[in-house]
């Protein structure tokens, strides 16, 4: 009688147990199945660096606490959060340019602009501009075999174009349409490829950048409408005037990052490296959620 | 006998109730958040001389919401283990004071935007992420908590703010400060900029 309780009670226990690790096993799980998918499509030096480049979320997670309680894979690991910074000097040195850039130009323009601008009215405007990244938006889709994505990014642009007054307004992104903005670029799409950053680059004005999302910068030039406006300086005025309004609505941004930080330079590299990681991992699981299997090729190449 | 079985029964029951935390982090965050925003409407609160009560009360909530302790080994990841016992608290409390500088006035400047608590997910059994979304006019800002559970209570360990972990952040500067300057030069570093500021 008690051996016949005692087992049930050892069943629940069991049962019971497990339920709350779920989240652990299926984070294992995806660990597990990654790195098959990577031998089907390549060399087998790539399966033991698989584990640490999942589309898992939160396998970073697992990393952070490997950090402090064992320091010796802790070197490795950190090294592949970080961007090789060969030319370091020159990136100081063109960080400083924009940072002046920014506070004696760039801010006093978007405050004085500011002032006289309603927030409305400046918000429509960046509909506006946004909607002109149309595009490259709609491009990078393609280039990602990302079809829903690439109908959402026509639709609208479509819609926005025609009922939000030339993009001034955003009604494709209502509850009732929910066409939200893709969140995708060539720099991205080049990643969904298996090409790496490269290394770390600070553009004067265009600030944080790598080979690859130079690449980006480049299209975004070709591939944004106003650069075909004539004469020269119309699209040069209304890009100045983009990159104002834009300012104008995240005043003290930079500033926040700049007085919170120990070392601006290096923070700024890192917040734009691990923005660029989750936006691609973003992606990645969207493409695996879809079937596609181009998280293989990430995780193969590193590329974050 | 039955007594025997009774220990055990309690004691199955003790084991069982254990790892059931789901919720508890969220409302946790949620509930920080909430009494800091409390205190941001406070109507009594509104005059510019009361920003230091303000600040006091904020002060309160934050130590009951963060772990210092784990935010700062963190964020040194093995560099903690340069540090001597006297370095470590003096870290710890210089890296708090750096970040209240900077995020102080940003949190008083809050004028009514909405906070959502959305989605907690379970990382193991004693972590959690909390996510959330500042809604302002012109954008929405994500913002995610990860927490650990210490004892009966969860803890905030490290903030995610679109998607730039502020650990990772803080690791990646101290490393590269660490890697050609002594613990005790990179306090000296902190001293001076809790000091000019």
């Amino acid at each position: 009688m008690k051996s016949y309780l005692l087992s049930i009670f050892l069943f629940i226990f069991l049962a019971v147990g497990p339920v709350h690790g779920a989240g652990t096993d299926a984070a294992q799980a995806n660990t597990e199945t990654s790195p098959s998918i990577v031998v089907v499509g390549e060399t087998v030096e790539t399966t033991t660096e698989a584990p640490d480049k999942t589309a898992d979320p939160f396998q970073e997670e697992y990393e952070n606490g490997e950090y402090t309680d064992n320091g010796a894979n802790a070197a490795s690991k950190e090294e592949k959060l970080e961007i090789a910074d060969p030319l370091e000097p020159f990136n100081r040195a063109m960080f400083h340019f924009n940072d002046k850039l920014y506070f004696w130009m760039l801010k006093p323009v978007a405050q004085g602009y500011k002032e006289v601008v309603p927030e409305p009215v400046r918000i429509s405007f960046k509909n506006f501009f946004s909607n002109l990244g149309f595009p490259i938006r709609f491009l990078s889709c393609l280039f990602q075999a990302d079809f829903s994505g690439a109908a959402t990014e026509a639709g609208r642009f479509g819609v926005n174009t025609i009922w939000g007054i030339g993009g001034l307004m955003d009604p494709a992104a209502s509850k009732e349409l929910d066409l939200q903005k893709q969140d995708t670029d060539l720099g991205l799409t080049l990643a969904s490829y298996g090409v790496g950053h490269g290394f770390y680059i600070v553009w004067p004005l265009f600030g944080p950048s790598s080979p690859r999302d130079t690449i980006d910068l480049a299209g975004r030039y070709f591939l944004n409408p106003l650069s075909y406006i004539t004469p020269w300086y119309y699209p040069l005025g209304t890009k100045a005037l983009d990159v104002v309004n834009a300012t104008s609505l995240s005043i003290g941004d930079y500033e926040s990052l700049k007085e919170a930080a120990i070392d601006p330079y290096v923070a700024l590299r890192d917040a734009y490296i691990q923005y660029r990681k989750k936006q691609i991992k973003r992606k990645n699981n969207k493409a695996g959620a879809a079937g596609v299997q181009l998280e293989g090729n990430l995780t193969k190449s590193g590329a974050y | 006998m039955k007594k025997q079985f009774a220990i055990l029964s309690i004691l199955i029951v003790l084991v069982l109730s254990v790892p059931v935390y789901a919720g508890i982090p969220l409302t946790t965050a949620q509930g920080a958040v909430n009494r800091v925003l409390d205190v941001l409407r406070d109507p009594k609160l509104k005059s510019p001389a009361a920003k230091e009560i303000k600040k006091e009360k904020l002060r309160i909530i934050y130590k009951d919401m963060f772990d210092e302790i784990e935010f700062s080994r963190r964020t040194l990841a093995r560099n903690w283990n340069k540090f001597t016992p006297a370095q470590r608290a003096e870290f710890v409390d210089l890296f708090e004071q750096v970040l209240e500088k900077a995020y102080i006035d940003k949190i008083l400047a809050y004028s009514n935007e909405k906070v959502n608590f959305y989605k907690e997910t379970m990382i193991s059994e004693n972590q959690a992420e909390i996510q959330s979304r500042i809604i302002t006019p012109s954008k929405e800002i994500p913002i995610n908590y990860r927490m650990i559970r210490k004892g009966s209570k969860w803890k905030t360990y490290d903030v995610v703010v679109e998607n730039v972990s502020l650990v990772q952040n803080y690791r990646t500067q101290f490393n590269d400060i660490l890697a050609s300057n002594t613990p005790e030069q990179l306090l000296e570093i902190l001293r001076k900029k809790v000091k000019t500021h």
